[in-house]
């Protein structure tokens, strides 16, 4: 018995759906723990044995049974809207992502363009939480982030494009098939314009999904807690979910257009958990940076991106494609 | 009816709802949420239509760029914090005749041009896109790219001759 199209379709929603906040909240108690050890501490330990293993759904719980509290001078459509517009956009750009050859939601063939696309729309939900909350830090903390995302999208788009130049395709699952071969990985071919897409695509991750060095939008010593600082309970923890999903989402993307996804030794069945410890390795590289720089100044973070990593970007596209130009179509 | 008709109409219901509330709306934030939802309603329609390559530019230029950039602009511009910031639109009625008036000549329009022919086979639309841009259409676009720098060194123009 087969079942309809979109009964299938709803299903591998579904089924990554959950996955995808699964695997979330276990990395933010990855993140806990590499933090801690960063810092010579131990981290969550005791919710769960051994090593804290229940402090996610704690955490969950916690943030369930809390009061929501709207402030009176909200914008309250807004306000409550915020939360669900940002988590959406999130938890969207899995649907393209394939996990295996055939294991996904839905391999369009314009796959990556769907995955930039979906996540430019983050920042909707950013401000409308920003300006519906009323407050001044949360404005404050909106604009910053326009100022960011403005400067910071194209560099993410153009570095993202490299893989696409060298495959020769939008396709994910195809990006993933043209990194076949020892070292067929796309970071280490293209006498290293590999490795510097890479590293500017980090860099731009970084920026994109605020945080530090690039977090100015929410510094805690200024604003608090940026756009999310009048928000609670329930709402506070979809907006953390959709924050780190798009994180983890970034990640898998790295994964696959550098890092060959789920191609690795062994046999087929084990190409998700190759793709899965790929991601997590992207995730603790953003991580890293996060727990050992300090925070920089905005006119620093545009200068960055306007001198420094959007000409880059642009001269690693045109070169990926000259590359490929002068190659006429074979590897490169 | 099939999934894409019922599809079809409610986004087309969407579509209409948040146009019209972009320009009735009072307050200038709310329209542009609203002009949000229209630029992904429209991104939408271009899904339904098979073309999933302009639903993704819709997405990233329209409701990611553009509506970002308003959104800089009304930070910009208006009293950020105190008093809600409203916009008044003017000439509702000549606005409604225009607009009726560009209705009737799309519906003539398609109404001359009769039903298209249904589409049997399709080819890969991105690498025709493709091959087209930087084939026959390599110098309008081009241009179209001088045109932009033109507006960019305009902009900053202006915004240096105010300081």
């Amino acid at each position: 018995m087969t079942l309809p199209p979109l009964a299938q379709a709803a299903i591998a929603a579904f089924i990554v759906l959950n996955a995808v906040i699964l695997m979330v909240a276990y990395v933010t108690l990855l993140e806990r723990k590499f933090a801690a050890r960063m810092q010579s501490r131990i981290g969550p330990y005791y919710v769960g044995w051994p090593h804290g293993w229940l402090q996610p759904i704690a955490d969950a719980l916690k943030l369930m049974l809390k009061e929501d509290v709207v402030p009176a001078a909200a914008d309250r459509w807004v306000y409550n809207l915020a939360p669900i517009a940002f988590l959406v956009p999130c938890v969207l750009i899995f649907a393209t992502i394939p996990f295996a050859p055939g294991l996904g939601v839905a391999d369009l063939n314009i796959g990556i363009l769907f995955f930039l696309a979906v996540s430019a729309l983050e920042i909707v939900g950013l401000f409308m939480g920003g300006w519906g909350s009323n407050n001044k830090y949360a404005l404050i903390s909106a604009m910053r982030a326009v100022n960011q995302i403005i400067s910071y999208d194209l560099p993410f788009i153009f570095t993202a494009l490299v893989p696409v130049v060298l495959a020769g395709s939008m396709q994910l699952s195809e990006i993933v098939s043209a990194q076949t071969g020892l070292f067929g990985w796309f970071v280490f071919r293209a006498w290293g314009l590999g490795v510097l897409a890479l590293l500017a695509y980090l860099v731009a991750t970084i920026a994109a999904e605020n945080r530090v060095p690039f977090d100015i939008l929410e510094a805690e010593s200024e604003l608090v807690a940026g756009f999310r600082v009048e928000y609670s309970g329930m709402k506070f923890a979809l907006i953390q979910l959709g924050e780190y999903a798009h994180i983890l989402g970034t990640s898998f993307l790295g994964a696959l257009l550098f890092l060959g996804g789920w191609l690795g030794p062994g046999p087929a069945w084990l190409g998700p958990i190759w793709f899965l410890l790929k991601a997590i390795f992207v995730f603790l590289l953003i991580t890293w940076v996060r727990w050992s720089f300090v925070r920089i100044r905005v006119d620093q973070i545009l200068a960055i991106s306007w001198k420094l990593l959007l000409p880059l970007s642009i001269v690693l596209l045109m070169a990926a494609a000259f590359a490929v130009a002068w190659s006429g179509g074979a590897r490169v | 009816m099939t999934v894409e008709t019922v599809g079809f109409w409610l986004v087309a219901a969407v579509l209409l709802a948040s146009s019209l509330a972009v320009v009735l709306t009072k307050n200038l934030f709310h329209a542009v949420l609203y002009l949000a939802v229209a630029l992904v309603a429209t991104g939408v329609v271009f899904l339904l239509l098979e073309s999933p390559f302009l639903f993704g530019v819709q997405l990233l230029l329209y409701a990611g760029g553009v509506v970002t950039i308003v959104v800089f602009a009304i930070m910009l511009t208006e009293r950020l914090v105190g008093e809600r910031i409203t916009q008044t639109s003017r000439h509702v009625v000549n606005g409604a005749i225009v607009s009726a008036a560009v209705f009737v000549a799309v519906v003539g329009f398609l109404l001359q041009a009769g039903a298209p022919a249904p589409v049997t086979e399709r080819p890969d639309q991105l690498a025709g896109l493709g091959r087209a841009l930087v084939g026959p259409y390599a110098v309008t676009l081009e241009l179209l790219g001088v045109l932009l720098v033109a507006a960019l060194l305009g902009a900053i123009y202006f915004a240096r001759a105010d300081d």
